[in-house]
């Protein structure tokens, strides 16, 4: 933590950066909260632990202007994911590469408070430490101890990347790639289930979907200047949030992100009604692994999936 | 006072059901929402708030205003029984009644300026408020912050205290005292039971963190209304609705057409001042582009504009927004940070 905050004192001291992006101490046990810092003096502020759950490189393309004023360098604290956004954004001529410094953090995963309050029995966590591969949590007469895998989001426990791939300073140690055996079980089992029990799934998942679009406004991907649902003329999607108009927003969604999803959680973990979000968006990244042999936001000189083609493609789907 | 033991609660659900629409929190996928129940056995004894407001209840997120065909229009209006709440705290019966205000103006204006809401009054007509005490309030509850805790009776019909095995309950309002003698099964409370009241009382009040002074908040937000603090408390949002949406109090609204020329309805929506939509004109202007002004328009309703038109803050402290902020944007921290706030300098 110390090697990060001097880090960024350093760079905001060199004006090397004018502003950096990370993570702070959140108002609650299990939640960090982003921060922006543009003296070198705040950079005590900073932190990186299992808290850090959002995807910071949303901030570099929602709104260009932070704290009233836009900047000609940003240096931004990441994760693998948060990186993999960065680099997708600079194939996609969203953000120029030499326009942001990109500071890599080791992660070691980030925790899920569903499963955490699944851990605790329903009873509020006031406090969380790290003891080894153990989690121990402690609210109002209880303190209990949970092995870390057991709370940690499901995204990062099939995580292959948790380094950054692009980066401009490293802290810490790199954890460098994770041979992850089963990436696509989820989506594998889901395969699996006859089209009823997944029409099932779909329906009773996306029914409680309350249309507050944290998903989309928290989705480093999904930064349409005007996104389809909020078009009023002509209307594409009705505003009731009935399971049908719902299924169309998400189901779009997905298919919006195909080869640019990188599976960072930040939906997931933003989602106020806990939607399940997590089979569709893995299903899509799937097809364009198997069919495209791509994976998005490795390889900053890759063309986008969406805008490239390789004679080797399958085409199955076209030919029939 | 009198009291039920909680075995009898199902027997109590019942009578309310004669007579009643019966609503209380139930598991919602794995959220906790007040639902609509036929049985005790439906309901979720969690000894926190629901993780859905109880606002849907009474103004559901879309709501069919009229129907229209070749025939006519059609005004839908629910027909059905009154509506009875059980399982509400205090911070949520307070914002039913402050909905209430807004949509019945029971704010004291002359009676020919008086908006009545007709879909609202339809459900909230007769309605039966149970407003339990929060035995156990959240490290996010902040209600001790409008003069208001967790065993505060006001906008109770029946106030209810869960002493772990009995319920003990109070009449409030005239209705609710009704209730309480129209209801034959039940014990009166003894001495022993007042000192258990006392003890979770103070057990409770201990839980929650001393409330912050908000006697200049109103004053101090008009004063700013154009500083650039706006820019450092909105820098992290992102303009989701999720706090609006969570939120008891946010009674904001759209209004839809759907359907064809010969065939269709109106329907009233949940909206949400955070959505860049929200204020768009049909010109093509919108008076709230920036995510700054957008943020200051929900602090400044719910903590000036309500205030002056209402004379409450249109916030109860229930900390749902808190919970389920996907940036952690503390409403408290922000309140905080306002009153702190010296322009001057």
């Amino acid at each position: 933590m110390k090697e990060l905050q001097n880090k960024v004192k350093q760079l905001l001291n060199d004006k090397e950066i004018d502003l950096v992006i990370g993570w702070s101490k959140g108002s609650l046990p299990l939640v960090s909260t982003p921060v922006f810092i543009t003296e070198a003096e705040q950079s005590d502020q900073l932190i990186f632990d299992h808290t850090c759950r959002n995807n910071l490189a949303t901030y570099l393309t929602k709104d260009r202007k932070r704290l009233g004023k836009e900047y000609n360098k940003i240096g931004i604290v990441v994760k693998g994911c948060d990186a993999r956004s960065i680099v997708l954004y600079v194939t996609e001529n969203q953000v120029k590469r030499d326009k942001v410094v990109i500071i890599g953090v080791p992660c070691q995963g980030i925790f899920e408070s569903r499963k955490i309050i699944d851990a605790t029995g329903g009873r509020e966590v006031l406090e969380q430490k790290i003891d080894g591969d153990q989690v121990i949590l402690k609210g109002r007469g209880f303190e209990i101890k949970v092995s870390r895998d057991k709370v940690l989001r499901d995204c990062c426990l099939s995580c292959r990347y948790p380094d950054a791939p692009e980066y401009d300073y490293f802290i810490g140690e790199h954890r460098g790639e994770i041979d992850v055996k089963d990436e696509f079980k989820l989506v594998d089992d889901f395969e699996k289930k006859s089209s009823a029990e997944r029409w099932q799934f779909i329906t009773e998942e996306y029914s409680k979907c309350i249309r507050c679009y944290a998903c989309r406004n928290v989705c480093p991907s999904c930064y349409c200047n005007y996104c389809f649902v909020d078009n009023n003329d002509p209307q594409w999607v009705g505003k009731t949030p009935e399971v049908t108009d719902n299924i169309i927003f998400h189901l779009i969604r997905n298919l919006h992100l195909a080869g640019r999803c990188v599976d960072c959680g930040a939906c997931v973990s933003a989602c106020p009604v806990n939607i399940d979000l997590r089979p569709l968006n893995k299903k899509v990244e799937k097809e364009m692994k198997e069919r495209f042999g791509y994976t998005a936001g490795l390889d900053i000189n890759e063309k986008p999936a969406m805008a490239s083609h390789r004679e080797n493609e399958k085409q199955d789907f076209i030919m029939g | 006072m009198i009291k039920i033991k909680h075995e009898q609660l199902p027997a109590l659900i019942d009578f309310l059901s004669e007579k009643y629409q019966v609503y209380a929190p139930v598991q919602y996928g794995k959220e906790t929402a007040f639902k609509k129940i036929s049985s005790a056995s439906e309901i979720n004894k969690s000894k926190y708030n629901t993780s859905l407001n109880p606002k849907e209840i009474f103004f559901p997120q879309s709501e069919v205003m009229f129907t229209y065909d070749k025939e006519g229009i059609k005004t839908p209006l629910p027909k059905d029984k009154p509506i009875a709440v059980w399982g509400l705290k205090t911070c949520d019966t307070k914002s039913i009644r402050i909905l209430d205000e807004v949509f019945s103006n029971a704010y004291q204006m002359p009676e020919k300026e008086m908006y009545k809401d007709p879909y609202w009054i339809a459900r909230y007509k007769n309605c039966l408020l149970f407003s339990s005490a929060c035995n156990e309030p959240l490290s996010t509850c902040f209600c001790n912050w409008f003069d208001s805790g967790p065993f505060d009776k006001t906008g109770s019909d029946v106030y209810v205290i869960d002493t772990g095995n009995e319920y003990i309950m109070e009449g409030i309002s005239d209705s609710g005292k009704a209730f309480l003698e129209n209801y034959k099964a039940v014990e009166q409370v003894t001495p022993e039971d007042q000192t258990k009241i006392d003890e979770l009382k103070k057990k409770a009040k201990s839980y929650m963190q001393p409330p912050v002074e908000l006697a200049g908040l109103k004053d101090k937000l008009q004063d700013i209304w154009d500083d650039p603090i706006w820019d450092e408390v909105s820098a992290k949002c992102i303009n989701c609705g999720a706090c609006a949406y969570i939120c008891p109090t946010c009674h904001c609204f759209d209004v839809s057409d759907e359907g064809k020329e010969d065939k269709g309805k109106r329907v009233r929506l949940w909206d949400c001042c955070m959505f860049q939509l929200f204020t768009k004109e049909a010109s093509g202007h919108n008076p709230r582009e920036l995510s700054r002004n957008r943020v200051r328009q929900r602090v400044m309703h719910k903590y000036n504009y309500f205030v002056e038109n209402y004379h409450e803050f249109l916030c109860t402290g229930c900390g749902r927004c808190v919970q389920v902020c996907p940036v952690n944007l503390d409403i408290r921290r922000v309140i905080q940070k306002i009153l702190d706030y010296d322009k001057a300098k």
